[in-house]
């Protein structure tokens, strides 16, 4: 048992920190997926990713072949532990590609495809940016439902379909393309591949979705008799499904360090406004700080137990759905008693978070009107819980 | 990091748990409930000879030198095991202060007699107001010659009832901050006149007692540590002692998962096992989580203490999150169980009816998240 970091995370936290103050202006405060709304936005944060990748942050745990430097998972995760506390831009390069199209091409790519993609995506560049075609109308949660068909024609693939809250769309050059490639197969399972889409091919039509609060996230993606070489397909045909939960996993298991991060800054500046606003000196407010710190402290130890299962070289089956349940309860926590906290100032229009009213640059109210949206996105938490169910407590399937 | 235990721990867990496995079922646990005494003094002995009580002590001391996370992985799986015994009172509560604070001449005493399971011990810390507050600490000990005269009552003292000496909180002087004033004085049963021990009826029949003194006469070299400092002693035990107890309740929360996870994949309705619905998957992912969770932040806060840098903050979060879960996790499993889980037959009411017990032993949910509102405001 010991739960203390390497001298060698713990010289890099220490250079993150320097980097967030040396590269971020004065009191940047970040609001989750805040950056893929605005045009500004999106450019410094593609002007961080450029930054990243010169340092060799942005993808450290790659093999140095394909633009990474071979980081263990420790400095990775304190690398996103740092990241998502100072609200650092431009780590995930879209939505995707760091984080699970990377490592899914590592798994299952061919050689072509790690030659072409990993080093862009790598390079912290516009043309390494990736968004996800996962949900449509009517696959949502039953994820296996899609429609959207792939048919083979010679050496390519023609595909025709509709995505929707695809993150990122409108940034990105490609799409993590999930499609339908044998509708006659005994199960929904077996008969989905992925493709890999240039999103600048012709029928690649994206329409925003603008969520209530005025950010531009997600999108429809519109796919009509779109050409797709057969060398895009990636891994084995009709294997996609498997291939995908292997990939999701990546996702979910990368949310657990930055939320905690991020989670830990909100804690940090609630409890400094309590201070700053004498607080402290009621008890109610007392309690609820408390209440938080437990939380995000338990948080800490467990998305650091998934890396620690990972660094022993075991697949993580349940854990990171329980990261990220735990997540979504700590941020709805968070944004529910730190508005509490602050009062009538919490009322603000997040787009309008740098206006003299606004109490911890509109941090805390951003959080309350996004964090039902966060808590539905990579899996709602009634699907993780299924999850954890089966897998961590070897339930029956529900379904 | 490293969250697995050592090699030498796990052999020591897998030890714990085969010989309560063996000699500690449920039905041990309502037979010593019905029993005068509340524990098996053969079981004591036996555990004595296995080296428990002194796991901690140097060997001088009829110890093992071993360490703190030793003492943690006792306690798990003694509360895993729900066991009736006088082991928390005896080697937490009071044989590590006298470590700490004893001087020579009583650790040498006292540590070996109750390494070879020889005495019982325990702390008579609470009073009628029934908190931890320094303020309430009021059994006043008045110097006479070269004793103390103690005058007072204590409440919810464990195992009094059967104790060789106890561990007396006690009032020497009224000063301006309620924490200075108080003396921890080690008190022998046998010897002493105007002791009174009377076993309250508690729901899990822990054998909690009150404690009545009556000008009892305690010979002046019955001090712990230093006279007026005692409160010192009481947050070292405090210390020490709710990370223990922290253990005990995860013990006790792991188990009754696991017990309500076995029913629910047996108990079959509407032809299937109720396990397979989503309503009784989600609660058990919930408190599944929760027990983690808990597990996490108390290894984390015995780690702390262990390499030699106690966190207070660490202390108190993992206390108020024990609290909170252990009753969770009992009502949780309760309701999963359905009507059956509200017999007595069924094992998981005896872990329900402990939770309260062990929610207010060293400190509340509220005592402890003011303790961690404190830091936080520190910070």
């Amino acid at each position: 048992m010991d739960f203390k970091f390497g001298e060698k995370e713990e010289a890099l936290r220490k250079e993150i920190r320097e980097f967030a103050r040396e590269e971020l202006p004065p009191g940047w405060l970040a609001v989750m997926l805040e950056e893929e709304s605005r045009d500004e936005d999106w450019a410094f944060a593609m002007s961080i990713s450029k930054k990243l990748s010169e340092r060799g942050w942005l993808t450290m745990s790659w093999p140095e072949e394909y633009g990474g430097r071979g980081s263990s998972l420790w400095e990775q995760l304190v690398y996103l532990e740092e990241s998502g506390y100072w609200g650092i831009p431009g780590t995930m390069m879209g939505i995707s590609g760091v984080a699970w199209v990377g490592p899914s091409l590592m798994m299952y790519g061919s050689e072509e495809q790690k030659e072409k993609h990993l080093p862009l995506i790598a390079s912290g560049e516009p043309d390494g940016v990736w968004c996800t075609g996962y949900s449509e109308p009517n696959a949502g949660s039953d994820f296996a439902n899609i429609q959207t068909r792939a048919v083979k024609e010679g050496d390519e693939y023609v595909i025709n379909g509709q995505k929707t809250w695809t993150s990122a769309a409108h940034r990105s050059r490609w799409c993590w393309l999930a499609v339908v490639t044998d509708p006659n197969a005994p199960k929904k399972h077996q008969r989905i591949s992925v493709f890999i889409v240039d999103m600048k091919s012709k029928g690649v039509t994206v329409n925003p979705l603008v969520n209530y609060a005025g950010y531009h996230i997600f999108n429809e993606v519109f796919f009509d008799d779109v050409r797709v070489p057969a060398s895009n397909l990636v891994g084995e045909e009709n294997r996609g499904w498997y291939q995908l939960m292997t990939s999701l996993a990546y996702e979910r298991g990368s949310l657990g360090p930055a939320g905690y991060g991020y989670n830990k800054r909100i804690l940090d500046e609630l409890v400094r406004y309590a201070k700053e606003n004498n607080l402290f000196q009621k008890h109610d407010i007392r309690c609820k700080l408390a209440d938080m710190a437990i939380e995000v402290e338990t948080q800490r130890m467990l998305a650091s137990q998934t890396i620690w299962k990972m660094s022993k070289g075991d697949m993580p089956t349940y854990e990171p759905s329980r990261d990220k349940v735990f997540n979504d309860q700590v941020q709805e926590r968070l944004a529910i008693t730190g508005t509490e906290i602050l009062g009538a100032y919490s009322q603000m229009d997040p787009l309008h978070r740098d206006s003299r009213w606004s109490k911890i640059r509109g941090c805390v109210e951003s959080l309350y009107w996004l964090f039902p949206g966060i808590s539905i996105s990579a899996g709602t938490d009634e699907i993780e819980k299924n999850i954890i169910g089966q897998f961590g407590l070897e339930l029956p399937r529900s379904y | 990091m490293d969250f697995d235990l050592s090699e030498d721990q796990k052999i020591l867990q897998t030890s714990v748990r085969e010989f309560l496995d063996k000699e500690c079922p449920k039905d041990k646990v309502r037979e010593l409930e019905e029993d005068e005494q509340g524990y098996d003094t053969e079981m004591w002995k036996k555990m004595a000879e296995l080296e428990w009580m002194g796991v901690v002590f140097p060997e001088e001391y009829g110890g093992t030198e071993g360490d703190f996370i030793d003492l943690m992985i006792l306690a798990e799986e003694m509360g895993r095991y729900i066991l009736p015994s006088p082991f928390f009172s005896t080697v937490v509560l009071s044989s590590l202060p006298i470590l700490k604070y004893g001087n020579g001449e009583q650790k040498e005493k006292f540590l070996p007699k109750i390494a070879n399971g020889k005495e019982i011990w325990t702390l008579a810390l609470m009073e009628s107001s029934a908190t931890y507050e320094a303020s309430d600490v009021k059994l006043r000990a008045t110097p006479e010659g070269e004793a103390y005269l103690l005058e007072g009552a204590k409440l919810f003292v464990p195992y009094a009832h059967v104790a060789d000496h106890l561990l007396v909180v006690a009032r020497t002087s009224e000063e301006e901050k309620p924490e200075d004033g108080i003396t921890v004085f080690i008190v022998d049963l046998a010897s002493s006149t105007g002791i009174e021990v009377e076993v309250i009826p508690t729901a899990a029949h822990d054998k909690q007692c009150e404690v009545r003194f009556d000008r009892v006469k305690v010979p002046r070299g019955n001090v712990l540590g230093d006279v007026g400092r005692g409160w010192d002693v009481v947050n070292f035990i405090i210390q020490k002692g709710v990370v223990l107890k922290c253990a005990e309740m995860l013990g006790g929360a792991q188990a009754v998962l696991e017990m309500t996870n076995d029913y629910a994949k047996e108990r079959v309705q509407f032809e299937r096992p109720i396990g397979s619905f989503q309503a009784i998957q989600h609660k058990l992912a919930d408190m599944f989580t929760d027990v983690e969770g808990l597990r996490y932040l108390v290894y984390e806060a015995a780690w702390k203490i262990n390499i030699g840098s106690p966190s207070d903050l660490l202390i108190s979060m993992a206390k108020a999150k024990a609290n909170e879960v252990y009753q969770r996790t009992c009502i949780g499993g309760i309701r999963i169980h359905g009507a059956i889980g509200f017999t007595r037959e069924e094992d998981i009411g005896l872990y329900y009816l402990r939770t309260k017990a062990a929610e207010f032993a060293l400190g509340d949910t509220g005592f402890h998240k003011e303790r961690i509102a404190t830091e936080l405001e520190r910070s």
